[in-house]
């Protein structure tokens, strides 16, 4: 166990290492992020208006971005990783790590869970001024939820990180990702019960309801938790056994560290 | 230290391709502290053969130990005896110091950085980067990543390291320091070296022994000594003053092992190859039947790249 931690350790001090030697870069992304909030933020005013509207769903609306950030953000640090790793030449290392490849990812996501976390609050807080609207942070209730709600991004990641690893360059495919990720998080989870099966669906629901109904964990009920957990675990084991047969695959064809 | 038994490979077909026989049955095995070179022409499967001793690429049949460790079947508890530089200076982050680099693969191989402080230290200082500790990789010179990415594999403390094309794209100088660091580290630290390289001045430098392979199977497995006492010939290199008249052109080219160049139109290299010495004397005959001036005979050394293109050649007739 002290090794894992020892292995948590290194990527934590990697991501850190790396995001403030490259803070210019750092900021540069988290003032893009703002400003495409912005973008959408006054679009949706602007159909508001023109529609005659009304309603609290800024609220929501703040929420979803934010969610659907650190899903991408999460999403990104698998297979974003595996990509970029085969490119950059080091995923072989990866691979030869005495952890075990499942391990290595774990350590990688939960590091990048930290930094993710700075940037989504930076922008929370952002949004939040920019806005004017008040949402419920609490981080007691909201802390499972998000963790609960990622092991989705997770599974998304591997997925997708396994089919690049064979297919190779099918970037403006997984781009699309990121829009079935705002799907993910706009659909109605909370009333259609089907929905709730859907990566990140349901726990997206169950944030909106914390941060915009103002509810604690408590509130939401033991069941519901556990539900959603189960859920995301579910998605988290079948994104990484697509992983695990798409590896299967390139090593078999010699092309695991080939991109 | 490492045992190869009836290892094959063939690459399923895809896109039209064919399927691709890349390691066709080889069995070898390396000793502890032994510096082996694997080499062979491009395609001949060394790549496949190292990248599954890496356990990155699944083995159609045949098995790998590693210290005794199946690492077919138990490829993480294996892979703890194994560390490899397979990209040259891409297998480390440039955005990391060699420090850092030294301290994150540690990690990642199961070790704490903190009590391999001290040989985090050594290996920088050894390998010429203490001044260098804290400057980006991506800001080093191509020689002192390289040196970079070896230290990282030998951080690991593994006791089998391998060692893709180790020398590739660096200059003399750079070149001569892996090398003369590659022979120190087997004989300090018993540690087993294979490498594969183009280079065949790396392998006469380095190398107490050669696996060559060729489609896929072993042509050559011996001491680099002893295959080049099998392949000494002596070549002689003659240069004439200006040019041979058309029938002493015509007798030299009759002869086995004489080859024929014009330089200039001063002067003509004639290289001979002796199977027994009365050719040269034959040689020397014809151009003294012209009065042609010799400038000078100078014997050839053997060398470890004429070996290997006899081996491969022969590999290929044979095959």
């Amino acid at each position: 166990m002290l090794k894992k931690l020892l292995l948590l350790q290194a990527f934590l001090k990697k991501e850190f290492i790396v995001f403030r030697r490259y803070w210019v870069n750092s900021l540069g992304s988290m003032i893009t992020l703002y400003v495409i909030f912005l973008l959408v933020i006054g679009g949706f005013q602007g159909v508001r208006a023109w529609a005659g509207v009304g309603g609290d769903t800024v609220e929501g609306l703040v929420v979803g971005y934010v969610l659907w950030l650190f899903m991408l953000a999460t999403y990104q640090d698998v297979s974003h990783t595996l990509r970029s790793e085969a490119q950059e030449g080091t995923l072989e290392q990866l691979y030869m790590s005495t952890h075990g490849l499942g391990w290595v990812m774990g350590a990688k996501v939960v590091a990048g869970f930290f930094t993710n976390l700075v940037l989504v609050v930076v922008l929370l807080l952002a949004a939040l001024a920019t806005t004017g609207v008040t949402l419920n942070v609490d981080f007691l209730s909201l802390l499972p939820l998000v963790v609960g709600t990622l092991l989705g991004s997770v599974g998304i990641g591997f997925a997708i990180g396994g089919i690049t690893l064979v297919l190779k360059r099918i970037d403006s495919y997984t781009q699309m990702v990121q829009f079935l990720l705002i799907a993910l998080v706009a659909v109605p989870a909370g009333r259609v019960l089907w929905m709730r099966l859907l990566p990140c669906s349901y726990g997206s629901a169950l944030i909106t309801r914390v941060m915009v109904g103002g509810e604690s964990l408590v509130q939401l009920g033991l069941w519901n938790v556990a539900a959603m957990f189960f859920v995301g675990l579910i998605h988290l084991l079948l994104g990484f056994g697509v992983y695990k047969i798409c590896e299967r695959k390139a090593m078999l064809a010699g092309m695991l560290g080939h991109y | 230290m490492i045992r190869v038994e009836s290892l094959e490979k063939t690459y399923p077909s895809r896109k039209g391709h064919p399927a691709v026989k890349a390691v066709d049955g080889i069995s070898f095995s390396v000793q502890e502290g032994e510096l082996l070179g694997f080499l062979g022409p491009n395609g001949a499967g060394k790549t496949t053969t190292v990248k599954m001793l890496c356990g990155l690429i699944k083995p159609n049949s045949g098995q790998i130990f590693i210290n005794g460790i199946d690492l077919v079947h138990r490829r993480i508890p294996a892979l703890a005896e194994v560390s490899a530089v397979l990209e040259g200076n891409r297998n480390i982050y440039w955005r990391l110091t060699p420090r850092e680099n030294l301290e994150f693969f540690a990690a990642l191989r199961g070790q704490s950085p903190a009590r391999l402080r001290a040989d985090i230290d050594h290996y920088l200082e050894r390998f010429n980067l203490g001044e260098k500790r804290d400057v980006e990789a991506r800001k080093l010179s191509r020689g002192m990543q390289q040196k970079l990415a070896i230290a990282v594999a030998l951080i690991s403390q593994s006791k089998v390291v391998l060692l893709d094309e180790p020398t590739l794209g660096l200059d003399v100088q750079a070149s001569y320091e892996i090398r003369q660091l590659l022979i120190e580290i087997v004989k300090e630290q018993g540690r087993t070296i294979i490498l594969t390289t183009h280079d065949m001045n790396v392998v006469q430098d380095t190398c107490q022994r050669v696996i060559i392979v060729n489609e896929g199977r072993i042509v050559a497995d011996d001491s680099v000594h002893n295959l080049l006492d099998l392949f000494r010939v002596r070549v002689y290199s003659i240069k004439i003053q200006g040019q041979l008249t058309p029938s002493q052109k015509g007798s030299l080219l009759a002869m086995e092992g004489v080859v024929m160049e014009e330089e200039s139109p001063d002067r003509t290299s004639i290289s001979v190859r002796l199977e027994d010495s009365q050719i040269l004397y034959e040689v020397i005959g014809i151009l003294e039947s012209n009065h042609s001036i010799i400038e000078s005979i100078d014997q050839d050394q053997n060398n470890f790249e004429r070996v290997f293109l006899e081996i491969v050649k022969g590999g290929s007739q044979g095959a």
